[in-house]
């Protein structure tokens, strides 16, 4: 029960407004002491190490780095101010954009922190100078950058695998589809909600008054290449097997740098800052990451992992009842818990139960990466929400993203009740 | 008041230090691993050594990262009351976060990080792969060093908080959090 | 002493594995229930995997320190540590499982194993047996050493410093990308268990070539107990861990037949397009030379190891002998009839 006044806590002492991560390692170390004494933290040095050694976490620097290089040398603003104008008159066309880059990135890389953050340094300062409305802007970069969770190559499909003891592959090629209507129904939920309120995402402004249409697209297209080209070739160094999904980051540092040279942007010094920049961020993800593994610590050595075992012993035997009722209780806990321990604690017990029930796993799989995609989103504690908070500029209120976030979810819950409902249209079954 | 003032600055020196190291360690990085996917793809040449030494450096950015965001502010915070506080009360806040929660954190992976460290001293433990790196104890002392930054890091929110409520500063301006995007 | 007789024990124990890995985790759940059975209750064993400690390589340092009484692992993961640690898990061209059981507890194997890790505060016993170990999916058949020479390969440990010696190029790849790296041919193969836990990955979609081993023939797992923990229990309860663990290896070894034999019919009728094969005669020759060369390198530098491989090849020359003119003999024959 502890682990459980535990969450209470945290939650009152955020709203203070002290660092999110060492919260979180305080408010961990006064119950952990109180329960388990001084010596639990021996356990720290541990996960420390283990962080360190999780080389797919490398990613998460090294995307950061692209996108500081891409926004300071303008070259971000360039890339989607140029997509923008694409969409001629007509309003969302930044978030569509942003959406779509979005798309690109989470197919090169499977670490949250690393596509937010870099999704916010490149679009979020174009949006706000384009007079976006805040919450518009925050949750189109917090939903697109939190794509990479289920387009793979993603971290949570790799974990299911293992846990599920299901092909890697098998897995991907399953995330595909959801993921493609993922993004697509974004897309529509902006193209209509501007429709409604176009005062929330305004139009690009035309370039020059005096262009026809066919000059500007041509010049828009022109613009986009280079920066576009640096995503691409990110990519298409994963798929020609160059780099693995993590090193592809790297290239997408040096490639920005190469850019910078091309358009005469370079500098030592822009480098340094830019690397400054990066550090600086990199450092709040990955406090925010200790914080929050000392946090799991004192919640699972303290009888929370077999509370919640108890818990889920009481789901329904019956087959609809029992997807509902998990997908529910998954959906609820990632309120709280991160993925990694939903993904360990309780798909384990889950999977035996569903596999009796005859339920094709591919299936229950794909659904709980969608729903665990959902937990990076929701607030209190949506890590997506932290990361894009940290980087924002100060009149981007906490509030804002908490508000903004809203219709993403409920698009997602939205995609997660089509697989439940229309396996097939996903080119899946739900039996086997 | 005026060793205050002194002090705080030299705690904020050593937080930018820090920071300097894991700049320097962050386009190592950056190198390093561009470097190993140029050799491997077009010369076909792998050191396990060289892979090795990408998480080395990548755990010296963030682990020494962290006190330098702490000096600059760059650490995140839930903002739904902190930005509507006056400079006075967010610096009791900061006062009572520093002492009651990341000195003592710090305090506790400093104290059993140094054990982790020299236990992989007195072992000589290295990589156990071919053409790994030797000496693991050095990485494995990165841990506690960032802990002691960490601490006098939270001292320094300390410092700098008892600057404010003197009047001397203020949290606006360079102290706001984040805005790099 | 009634009252002592009644005394209740609980041991923590960690292991390298996630919660529900196949066969290693059966391994740890079937020695902590047939304890607490045979104990009656009086002995409990609750088991961390690898999710709740977060350190599946902290193993050793957890359970010397007293963080853990007990540990679940393999002994060679910590040559990085301790090099004479090496030797108690599989070598290359070393002992099969029977010869290596025969070593361990009849052979001096176990008092060398203690010697080892009594220094550190732990005991160690044999925790399970994976049987030989399958050489590792290449997306290219291997013809002749040429065709081995500069090829990119995770594998890791011991046996990634011999396939060094003849000219592979050991690659690390975090575990989480293995099967993108070798679909995108980042790297050219991969070393990984056997059929049970190999089809999990699902190799067997995107490597045509399945080679046999000679690396791991008998990898032996391990169970680590902190010195301290053992003492406090009375002599009994000692027992019957000694028991256990005895009976949970076995169980492993042949659970590891019967699901290796299972995921081997499976891939053999899902995936036609595998194929097994053998390195060839000169791959292994260059081999076995560089796994000579290691071992006098490590004989060289440590008396201990010298003391325990001098062992392990003197006990191996016997046993085999014998193995020679039964199993052998026997398989050999079957060939020819069937
Ligand atoms: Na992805
Ligand atoms: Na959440």
């Amino acid at each position: 029960m502890i682990g459980m006044i535990m969450f209470g806590a945290a939650l009152v002492m955020l709203m203070l407004g002290f660092p999110v991560a060492f919260t979180f390692g305080g408010v961990a170390l006064f119950f952990g002491i109180y329960a388990e004494g001084m010596d639990l933290f021996a356990f720290m040095p541990f996960r420390i190490m283990s962080v360190m050694q999780n080389t797919v976490l490398m990613a998460v620097p090294l995307f950061i780095f692209m996108g500081v290089v891409l926004q300071r040398t303008r070259l971000a603003e360039q890339l989607l101010t140029s997509m923008g104008r694409l969409f001629g008159g007509l309003p969302g066309g930044l978030a569509i954009s942003t959406i779509l880059v979005g798309a690109l990135l989470a197919a090169s890389t499977g670490v949250v922190g690393a596509s937010v953050v870099a999704m916010g340094l490149i679009s979020l300062p174009v949006m706000l100078a384009h007079k976006y409305d805040k919450r518009l802007a925050t949750g189109t970069i917090c939903a697109s950058g939190t794509l990479g969770q289920i387009v793979p190559p993603s971290i949570i499909l790799i974990i299911l695998g293992d846990v599920l003891g299901l092909p890697v592959g098998d897995l991907f090629k399953a995330a595909v589809m959801p993921g493609v209507v993922l993004i697509g129904l974004y897309i529509a939920y902006i193209l209509i909600m501007t429709r409604f309120k176009p005062e929330t995402a305004p139009a690009m402004p035309k370039e020059d008054e005096g262009n026809s249409r066919g000059k500007e697209i041509l010049d828009a297209l022109l613009a986009i290449i280079p920066p576009l080209a640096l995503i691409v070739v990110v990519l298409g160094s994963i798929f020609t097997g160059i780099a693995t999904p993590t090193e592809s980051s790297a290239l997408g540092g040096v490639g920005a740098v190469v850019l910078a040279i091309i358009y005469r942007q370079f500098s030592f010094k822009m480098v340094w800052d830019a690397s400054k920049d990066t550090v600086k961020v990199t450092a709040m993800v990955f406090a925010i990451l200790i914080g929050a593994t000392a946090f799991s610590m004192v919640f699972s050595y303290t009888g929370g992992d077999y509370l919640l075992e108890d818990w889920l012993m009481m789901l329904p035997g019956e087959q609809w009842g029992f997807i509902i009722l998990a997908m529910l209780v998954i959906l609820v806990l990632g309120f709280f818990i991160d993925f990694v321990e939903i993904s360990f604690i309780i798909v384990p017990i889950l999977a035996p139960v569903a596999e009796s029930m005859g339920i094709n796993m591919l299936w229950f799989a794909i659904l709980i990466a969608m729903n665990l995609q959902t937990s990076f989103l929701t607030p209190p504690f949506g890590f997506s929400l932290f990361y894009l908070k940290g980087v924002a500029p100060p009149e981007v209120r906490t509030l804002d993203i908490y508000k903004g976030i809203i219709p993403f979810i409920l698009l997602q819950i939205l995609v997660l009740a089509l697989i439940v409902i229309f396996p097939e249209w996903f080119g899946m079954s739900a039996t086997y | 008041m005026r060793w205050i003032i002194k002090l705080d600055e030299g705690l904020g020196w050593l937080s930018k230090f820090c920071g300097w190291i894991a700049c320097v360690a962050m386009i190592l990085m950056a190198a390093n691993v561009f470097y190993d996917v140029v050799m491997r793809y077009a010369f076909n040449d792998v050191s396990i050594g060289m892979q090795e030494m990408e998480w080395h450096l990548y755990s010296v950015v963030f682990l020494m990262g962290i006190p330098y965001a702490l000096r600059t502010d760059g650490h995140v915070r839930v903002d739904v009351f902190y930005t509507r506080w006056s400079n006075k009360t967010k610096a009791w806040i900061n006062i009572g976060g520093a002492l009651l929660f990341v000195i003592p954190f710090a305090y506790l992976i400093g104290f059993y990080g140094y054990g982790f460290a020299v236990d992989a001293y007195q072992m000589g433990e290295g990589s156990g792969d071919p053409g790994g790196l030797p000496h693991r104890w050095i990485i494995k002392s990165v841990i506690p060093f960032s802990a002691i930054f960490i601490a006098t890091a939270g001292v320094n929110m300390v410092t700098h908080a008892i600057r404010v409520l003197a009047g001397d500063k203020e949290y606006e301006g360079e102290h706001s959090a984040g805005g790099l995007a | 002493t009634q009252a002592l007789a009644q005394e209740r024990f609980t041991l923590r124990l960690a292991e390298t594995w996630g919660p529900n890995f196949p066969i290693f985790g059966d391994t740890t759940k079937r020695f902590a229930e047939n304890v607490e059975k045979m104990s009656d209750g009086r002995l409990r064993i609750r088991i961390d995997s690898a999710n709740k400690h977060k350190a599946p390589l902290g193993v050793f340092d957890m359970v010397k320190a007293g963080q853990y009484d007990m540990g679940h692992s393999a002994s060679y993961y910590w040559k990085g540590k301790v090099p004479e640690t090496l030797f108690f898990t599989s070598m290359p061209f070393g002992m099969i499982a029977t010869e290596q059981y025969a070593w361990f507890y009849h052979g001096g194997g176990m008092e060398l194993m203690q010697e080892v890790y009594e220094p550190h505060n732990m005991l160690s016993f044999p925790g399970g047996n994976t049987g030989v170990q399958m050489g590792g999916w290449f997306r290219k058949e291997i013809n002749s050493l040429e065709d081995l020479q500069g090829l990119k390969m995770r594998i890791p440990g011991f046996a990634g410093e011999v396939f060094a010696e003849v000219g592979v190029n050991p690659t690390n790849i975090a575990p989480g990308e293995l099967y993108t790296a070798l679909e995108r041919n980042t790297i050219d193969a991969v070393e990984w268990v056997g059929p049970a836990l190999d089809l999990r990955l699902g190799f067997q979609q995107i490597a045509d070539y399945y080679y046999t081993g000679w690396h791991e023939p008998a990898t032996e797992l391990q169970f680590l107990i902190n010195k301290d923990s053992w003492e406090e229990l009375p002599a009994d309860l000692q027992e019957i861990m000694r028991v256990a663990m005895r009976a949970s290896a076995y169980d492993m070894l042949i659970q590891s037949q019967h699901a290796n034999a299972e995921a081997w019919a499976s891939i053999k009728e899902e995936y036609p397009n595998v194929q097994i094969k053998q390195f060839p005669d000169d791959v292994f020759d260059a081999m076995y030379a560089a796994n000579k060369k290691l071992l006098d390198e490590a004989a060289a530098e440590s008396d201990m190891a010298a003391k325990i491989i001098k062992s392990q090849e003197e006990y191996k020359e016997k046993s085999r002998a014998y193995t020679d003119i039964s199993e052998r003999a026997y398989l050999n024959t079957m060939a020819e009839v069937e």
